[in-house]
Parts: C-alpha cells; sequence; structure tokens
C-alpha cells in the first residue's frame, strides 16, 4: 500500500516537473513585435492603413491563439500553428515594408513634382505681377504661398513625406487668390471680342492719320509703346510706363488704372509737374456711359467721381503713374515738340491676339 | 489506509484549488497603470515624444495580454503582470515629467522663433522705408511692400498655432518667414544698389 502511495506521489511529482518545462515559445513572436514596431515606424500606418490594419489583425489573431495556446496545461501546448501564424505575419509584414518603400518613392515623386508645378506658378505669377503692376492683393497672396512651400520643402527634405504632402494643398488657396485676382484684369487681353474692337480702333486711327495727312498717336498697355504715325504711317514708336493698375481700363477716380479709348490732346502744359504733359479728353462720351453704367450697377462706389487729369506726361516710365502714360523726359520732349491739340491719341490693351499678356497667362 | 490515501489527494486538490483562487487580477495596479498612459498621452506625448508614446501603450498591451494569460490558468500568477504594469506606469510618469520639459522647450523655441520672424520682418520694412523712390524703383518698392504686408499677415498665423500649443507648427512657419523677410531685405537693396546706379 505504501508502494502505491510512493508510485502516486512519484507519478504526481513526475507529472509537475514536465509540466514545469513547458515547449518554447517560437522566435517568431518577438521577431513578429519587433517587425510590427518597424513597420509603425516605417509610417505603415499612413501608407498602407488597410494593409497594415489587416495585418495587425492576422497578427491579433496570433497572438490571442498563443495567449489560448498557453491557457492549455503545460503538457498539452502545441506551438505549430501558432508558430506557422507569426511566420505568415511576418511574411506579409516583409512584403509590407516594399510596399511602404515603393509608395514613399511614389508620394517622393508626387510631391517632388507638385513643389516644382507650384514653384513655376509661382513665379509665373509674380512675373505677371511685374508685367502689369498689380503690387497688392497677388503679391500679398503669393508671399503667403511662398512661406508654405518653403515650409513644404523643408519636410520634404527631411523625409516628413506625408505632411509635406498635406502641407503642399494648402498653397492652392493662395495661389489661386492670387490668380482670380490677376485673371480679372488680365483675361480682357486674350478675350478675341476685345481685341478685335482694340484692333478696329487703331485701324480707324491710322487711316484717320493718313487721309487727314495728321500725327496720330496708339498706345499699346500690353507692349507699353507709344507709337507715333505721319499720315498713317509710323514714324516712332516710344517705351512708356502705366499707371499702378495700368492694365486695367480706367472706370472711376483712384482705381489707378489707364484708360482705354479714343481720345484726343485737348492741352499742351510745358511746365507740368512731370516735365512736360499732354492732356488727354478722358472721359470722352463712352466713358461716361460706361461709368454710369458701372455705377447703376453697384461697381462704383457712392462718393466717387469719373475722374480726369489723364495726361501723356515725362518723369520717367516707372510705370507707377495713378493712371497718366509716363515717358523719360528726352522722349517727351520729341513728342510735345510733334503733338498739336487735337491730335488723336488711341489707348488700347493690345492688338495682337498673342500678346506679352496672353502668352504669360499661357504659362498658368 | 485507503481513506488516508483519498485524504492526501483530496487535500493536494484543495491546495491546488485555493492557490488558484487566492490569484486575483491586478485591477488597481490596471487602473493606475491605465491612468498614468491617459494623462501622459493627453499631455501630447503622440505628437512630442511618439516613439516612448507607442513604447508605453505597446507596455499595457503586453501587460493586458499577461493578465489574459494567467486569467486561463488554473495556477494564476499574475506577478509578472503586476511588475509589467509597473514598469509601464513608471515609464508612463517619467515621461510625462520629461514630457513639461519637452513641451516647454518647443515653447521657448516658438517664442524665440516668432520673434526672430517678427525682428527679421521689421528690419526689411525699416529697410524699404529707406529705400530712395527713385527712378525706376518705384514698382520694385511696391511690389516689396507688398511681399511684406503679406508676411506680416502670416505672423498671425504664427501666433494661432501658438495659442493652440502647436509649437512644432509656430517654429516652422515663423523659420520661413525669417527666411522670406531675409530675402525680401536682400532685394530691397538690391533695389537701393539699382537706383544708386542709375543716378550716378
Amino acid at each position: 500500500m505504501i508502494l502505491n502511495i510512493k508510485k502516486i506521489l512519484c507519478i504526481f511529482t513526475l507529472i509537475l516537473l514536465i509540466g514545469c518545462n513547458a515547449p518554447p515559445i517560437p522566435p517568431e513572436v518577438k521577431l513578429a513585435e519587433k517587425q510590427d514596431q518597424n513597420l509603425w515606424r516605417s509610417g505603415a500606418l499612413e501608407y498602407i492603413p488597410q494593409e497594415y490594419n489587416s495585418y495587425k489583425g492576422a497578427l491579433q489573431k496570433a497572438r490571442e491563439d498563443l495567449v489560448h495556446e498557453n491557457f492549455k496545461l503545460v503538457w498539452f501546448r502545441d506551438y505549430t500553428i501558432i508558430q506557422s501564424e507569426f511566420r505568415e505575419a511576418l511574411q506579409t509584414g516583409n512584403l509590407l515594408f516594399s510596399k511602404i518603400e515603393q509608395k514613399k518613392q511614389e508620394l517622393s515623386e508626387s510631391i517632388a513634382g507638385k513643389i516644382s508645378f507650384f514653384q513655376n506658378r509661382i513665379n509665373t505669377l509674380k512675373g505677371l505681377t511685374s508685367m502689369i503692376n498689380e503690387g497688392r492683393l497677388a503679391r500679398e497672396d503669393l508671399i503667403k504661398a511662398e512661406v508654405i512651400l518653403l515650409e513644404t520643402q523643408k519636410r520634404y527634405e527631411n523625409n516628413d513625406l506625408k505632411s509635406a504632402g498635406e502641407k503642399i494643398n494648402a498653397l492652392s488657396l493662395y495661389i489661386n487668390a492670387a490668380e482670380n485676382t490677376l485673371l480679372n484684369i488680365l483675361n480682357r487681353y486674350t478675350d478675341k471680342n476685345q481685341i478685335t474692337k482694340w484692333q478696329q480702333w487703331v485701324e480707324d486711327t491710322i487711316t484717320e492719320s493718313g487721309k487727314k495727312k495728321i500725327l496720330s498717336i496708339v498706345i499699346n498697355k500690353s507692349e507699353r509703346t507709344l507709337t507715333v504715325y505721319r499720315r498713317g504711317i509710323v514714324y516712332k514708336t516710344y517705351k512708356i510706363g502705366l499707371g499702378r493698375n495700368g492694365s486695367g481700363d480706367k472706370l472711376h477716380r483712384g482705381d489707378n488704372a489707364t484708360p482705354e479709348g479714343r481720345y484726343r490732346i485737348i492741352n499742351k502744359l510745358k511746365h507740368s509737374r512731370y516735365h512736360k504733359a499732354l492732356l488727354i479728353n478722358y472721359p470722352n462720351e463712352d466713358d461716361q456711359k460706361q461709368f454710369l453704367l458701372a455705377k447703376e450697377k453697384g461697381l462704383v462706389p457712392k462718393d466717387v467721381s469719373i475722374g480726369g487729369l489723364i495726361e501723356i506726361h515725362g518723369g520717367g516710365r516707372d510705370s507707377m503713374t495713378y493712371g497718366c502714360i509716363a515717358m523719360d523726359n528726352l522722349m517727351i520732349d520729341e513728342l510735345f515738340s510733334i503733338a498739336k491739340v487735337g491730335t488723336p491719341v488711341t489707348i488700347v490693351g493690345a492688338v495682337d491676339f498673342q500678346n506679352s499678356i496672353s502668352s504669360a497667362i499661357k504659362g498658368l | 489506509m485507503k481513506l488516508n490515501i483519498l485524504k492526501v489527494l483530496l487535500l493536494g486538490m484543495l491546495v491546488i484549488v485555493l492557490s488558484a483562487g487566492c490569484g486575483k487580477q491586478p485591477t488597481e495596479d490596471i487602473t493606475a497603470a491605465k491612468s498614468a498612459v491617459d494623462a501622459v498621452i493627453s499631455e501630447g506625448a503622440e505628437k512630442y515624444a511618439p516613439e516612448d508614446a507607442k513604447k508605453i501603450n505597446d507596455g499595457l498591451t503586453a501587460a493586458m495580454e499577461e493578465i489574459k494569460t494567467q486569467d486561463g490558468k488554473l495556477m494564476k500568477d499574475y506577478s509578472k503582470a503586476k511588475e509589467m504594469l509597473a514598469t509601464v506606469k513608471a515609464d508612463a510618469e517619467t515621461l510625462k515629467s520629461g514630457m513639461a520639459a519637452k513641451k516647454e522647450e518647443a515653447k521657448n523655441n516658438a517664442i524665440a522663433t516668432q520673434e526672430a520672424a517678427k525682428t527679421s520682418v521689421n528690419e526689411a520694412k525699416t529697410i524699404l522705408a529707406k529705400a530712395p523712390k527713385g527712378k525706376g524703383s518705384k514698382a520694385d518698392i511696391e511690389a516689396l511692400k507688398a511681399d511684406l504686408k503679406g508676411l506680416e499677415d502670416s505672423l498671425a498665423d504664427v501666433q494661432s498655432a501658438m495659442d493652440t500649443e502647436d509649437y512644432a507648427a509656430a517654429t516652422e512657419k515663423a523659420n520661413s518667414i525669417k527666411e522670406k523677410a531675409a530675402e525680401v531685405s536682400s532685394q530691397v537693396t538690391q533695389a537701393m544698389e539699382k537706383v544708386g546706379t542709375k543716378t550716378k
């Protein structure tokens, strides 16, 4: 009987001893944990969220199976299936690493392309602001866009691609605002009907010069030129400057725009503030009609008048007048000597469909 | 004798059952560890120390899994889980105490960069104000004035980021503004040189 008790105790002890020697946890478990950490570090959640979540799901299932297996008494544990589950997760993880790298590469190229695209767009728009002197609203928006572009570039250089991609999206807001400001002014330079109208004015002016054998002046705003016709033939062309908002058609006082239309010299001012000046008859009848119409539509502030005193004057063609046409003093001296009161002055935006502004807009 | 053997076996079983029943889930440790983790996350650990935050989160997950393992065992032993939870709690608390310093450092850095950006913009404005509005430079000056106005507006974005304690964003923007303002200063100088050359 004593022997039996001893036998039972021996078996019990043996079982306990065997139980203490549980089968080892497969090495794949630790490797998978490390891999998961590295995948997260590589940005799996950002670049391949769905696939990473699916991988995490499989890994979680393997973990739970491991926990479940550990529930069992040690001598019943078998990690074969668990090992293969973790092995599979490791294989999937390796594939995910390649996908992340590929995505990063694609994103990197895409962001580099966008940076270059937006930089060119900003440069083009800045060029346009210089061309038409729209140095206020558009420039403010453009510099804000440049600040954001700089932030994007730094993120990109630091390989922080996702956030660089997010940042670059904020650029469009400012670039589009600047573009809209500019296009409101510049679209007329691509409008065929508008250009045809300008061409007609120029043709009529030249014809009048030829028929009446008189001197006529044609001012081309897009090319910043003043051409003198004598008896219908080009006599001389001068470089000029315009108002701060010279590319726009003058509508009212203080808009700093240079008027467009057919005018005449109504006074010659020998002693002008700007060396010498030729005063034209702005506003003409068309300008007055246009002004009243704009006023009716509420496009002109209530207390603002149509303005006047538009001259061709000296002082230098730095394009910062309030709507007048500016020339270098030597040039106005020449023009002043040949122009007369009554000389026709036609001011147009452009005479060619392919003008400098329409070409610049194409770059947008 | 048979009765004695039976008694021994029963006693053995009782000991096993009792010891199994004695192992209770370390609920207090769990709560303490979770609270510590929550506290450090709410302090912005994921923003200022993402690696450390993930390590702590993973530590908590691992501890909870260990508890789950022990829950299913006949002979429950939560000592390892308790150790793990204690480590998580200690790590979270260490990170939290360090977080305040990290945050303060980020804040101070953002304030310094914001000031530097303001100074840079003001310097550019001063140079621009001194620029002679001579022949050929008026348009450049007007354009640069508009640029500076845009940069001044952007300084408000830096303040907004500071107000929401997004110091990284504030620093990033302030640095860009500073750089752009320096570019404007350089352009003003160039414009001044241009005027100087022409008036000679």
